[in-house]
């Protein structure tokens, strides 16, 4: 394990208030998907359907992507395409400059996060307000999302209350969460209603009539994107579906998948800036087609992964991301899709140890809406980095000593022998101290071995 | 080489087969609306969830006595945001009109081209007289809704021809679990959304 993977993990876990925090917000939303999917009762079917779209679709990017960019500018919206993150970001930068924005308002996107655009927006001095109340949340703090649904699931009311506190002109004078949120309420509003740039991500691309669809419950996207000049888009080329009735079966399972809900409260089709004659909606409207790995994932065995709709459904039933949360993964996307993701858009030899941290129990695959063979592909990774060289010499020179002994059959059952001999030295029924194992017994007893082996019972004729 | 030109290259951009989208459009996969669509939608606005309430009036000239109970019954004052919507032609003039929308709007009426039963979701889109940010600003958003307007299924909300700046579908009041998960209405958006169903009388 990577010596800063180690030490987040390490972090992580000595923290026990983030427990709580995961475990709060988890907990609901893997309840609420529970009871979401048995009230539909052809959820299996359904999840079939929705990774045979995206399967299709991502069969066919090019075409999908040249019909979206040209039904996208005969609806009068300009059309981008970026190869890589910094790429997008330039883009975006230009477009602000050339509009004179100074502040833009930023309906949450993981794409933008992707992206590094709150670091770039920065650099540019131009203000960003962040409109999701996480969001908003993570902003005053200064800090990268933990959730790509939550992104503030780990901080607790009282730490959310004491940066409302510090940051809003007018904060709650009441400690409950429905008075911070009244309190971000107010903050918020006006960031919105004064923003020159309305910045969003996008949960779907039509191909067929150029829309961009969003997502949220809260309303911020609208709020976001109708009183700013200018609406700019950052979408992963991955995003497109061929028409709206392709996006109405993705997004029954992405609302049931995330939080629980037949459909998320809003959900906004936007085709073009507003016409001549409405009375509100944006001048202008950008949309920045971005690839950053995603052309090469598909060409590298990861096609399966651009089905990905980003319910967090994997991360909210996984063992590992409930222990320690999203910021331990040390990437832009956390939990079991983003231990896949990860290595393929930050390099594996950086991000080794995320396949790594897998019991590969399954359950993200079970839970997946578009049914992503998530333990395959970090089998993937594993077995890149071993045939790279990139585990450590003593876990090669480890697996490679083993290897040969456990070809070696009358050898293995002699060495066997010695290790029960050995271990029952330390300890019956469990072992406190073990040499070479302090990582174990530091925290727990190790049990200790039968007092014969499999092998020796099955050959005696045991059954 | 372009951007464009790049990732096009390396995707391709050749047709898929003939009838292969539209074969995943066939027998969509979708939770059965069985019987009285209207039925179906009511009980879905009221759930949770959406959190909506609802009252059936038999005109739009019935529109302003409802929404004066509405307010009266919520210790709200006589006043609304009307858009310009000429559907909403009616006879407003027992309340105060705000004739620009305010950041701090208690009550927005609109008119809702659709309902799905499916979902209890209201279907709008953006015109010269439908304006958007109203509908996201009010604290109480008060819609009229056609009864012959609600529909079975999330598929049948599509407009057809070319599409406005905006379709958008509502589903019950904003909301937000950001805070320790916990569920709180009125997030940035309307914190009650009452539904007046208007038939044919």
């Amino acid at each position: 394990m990577s010596a800063a993977f180690s030490k987040r993990v390490d972090a992580a876990l000595a923290d026990p208030i983030l427990k709580i925090a995961v475990e709060r917000t988890a907990g609901t939303a893997e309840a609420k998907r529970a009871i979401a999917v048995d009230a539909f009762a052809q959820f299996e079917a359904a999840r079939t359907r929705a990774a045979a779209i995206k399967d299709h679709v991502v069969a066919h990017l090019g075409y999908y992507l040249e019909q979206f960019e040209t039904a996208a500018t005969s609806a009068g919206a300009h059309v981008h395409y970026a190869r890589t993150a910094d790429e997008a970001c330039k883009i975006v930068i230009d477009i602000c400059k050339a509009a004179g924005a100074r502040t833009v308002a930023r309906s949450k996107s993981m794409m933008g996060e992707e992206i590094g655009l709150p670091h770039a927006l920065a650099e540019a001095g131009i203000g960003r307000v962040e409109t999701d109340l996480a969001e908003h949340i993570i902003q005053l703090a200064d800090e990268r999302p933990s959730h790509i649904v939550w992104p503030a699931m780990h901080k607790t009311s009282e730490q959310v209350s004491a940066l409302f506190k510090q940051h809003h002109a007018l904060p709650h004078s009441e400690e409950t969460i429905p008075a911070m949120a009244e309190s971000a309420r107010r903050h918020l509003r006006q960031g919105m209603l004064g923003a020159d740039v309305g910045i969003s991500g996008a949960n779907f691309l039509v191909a067929d009539s150029g829309a961009v669809c969003t997502v949220t419950n809260e309303g911020n996207a609208e709020l976001s994107l109708v009183p700013p000049r200018v609406h700019i888009v950052t979408a992963g080329i991955e995003k497109l579906v061929p028409s709206m009735g392709h996006a109405v079966q993705l997004l029954r399972l992405l609302a049931r998948s995330a939080t629980g809900a037949t459909l998320t409260q809003y959900t906004t089709f936007y085709t073009g800036p507003k016409r001549a004659a409405d009375p509100d909606g944006p001048d202008a409207m950008h949309i920045v087609l971005i690839d950053n790995g995603r052309s090469a994932m598909r060409e590298d065995g990861l096609a399966e992964m651009l089905r990905c709709i980003r319910c967090g459904a994997c991360m909210n039933h996984c063992v590992v991301f409930r222990q320690i949360g999203g910021h331990a993964y040390g990437g832009t996307y956390p939990g079991p899709m983003g231990a896949v993701l990860t290595p393929a858009l930050d390099g594996l030899a950086a991000s080794r140890d995320l396949p790594n941290a897998c019991t590969l129990n399954g359950k993200c695959q079970e839970v997946c809406p578009v049914k992503i063979p998530l333990p395959t592909l970090l089998r993937g990774w594993r077995e890149k980095s071993w045939r790279e060289g990139l585990e450590p010499a003593t876990m090669r020179q480890g697996i490679a000593a083993w290897a040969w002994v456990a070809q070696r059959p009358r050898l293995y059952r002699l060495a066997v022998r010695a290790a029960i001999f050995g271990m029952r030295r330390f300890g019956r029924g469990w072992i406190r101290t073990l040499p070479l194992a302090s990582g174990w017994t530091a925290h727990r007893d190790l049990p200790a071995p039968d007092s014969e082996s499999f092998m020796n019972r099955y050959a005696r004729g045991e059954r | 080489m372009s951007a464009r030109a790049d990732i096009l290259g390396k995707l391709g951009t050749a047709a898929p087969p003939p009838g292969t989208a539209e074969a995943l459009l066939a027998d969509p996969v979708r939770p059965a609306v069985a019987g009285d669509r209207v039925a179906t939608f009511l009980t879905a606005l009221a759930l949770p969830a959406s959190g909506a309430t609802h009252e059936r009036i038999g005109s739009v000239a019935e529109a302003p006595a409802a929404v004066a109970r509405y307010l009266a019954e919520h210790a709200l004052p006589p006043a609304v945001f009307v858009p310009d919507d000429p559907r909403l032609a009616a006879d407003w003039s027992g309340f105060a009109l705000s004739l620009a929308i305010t950041p701090d709007e208690p009550a927005v009426i609109a008119w809702a081209r659709l309902g799905i039963a499916e979902t209890g979701s209201l279907v709008f889109e953006t015109g010269p007289h439908a304006p958007m940010l109203p509908n996201f600003l009010g604290l109480h958003h008060i819609v009229l809704l056609p009864e012959t307007a609600i529909v079975a299924h999330l598929e049948d909300a599509a407009l057809p021809g070319p599409q406005p700046r905006a379709h958008y579908w509502v589903t019950g009041v904003s909301g937000t679990t950001d805070i320790e998960g916990q569920y709180i209405r009125g997030a940035h958006g309307p914190r009650f959304l009452h539904v007046l169903v208007v038939g044919e009388r």
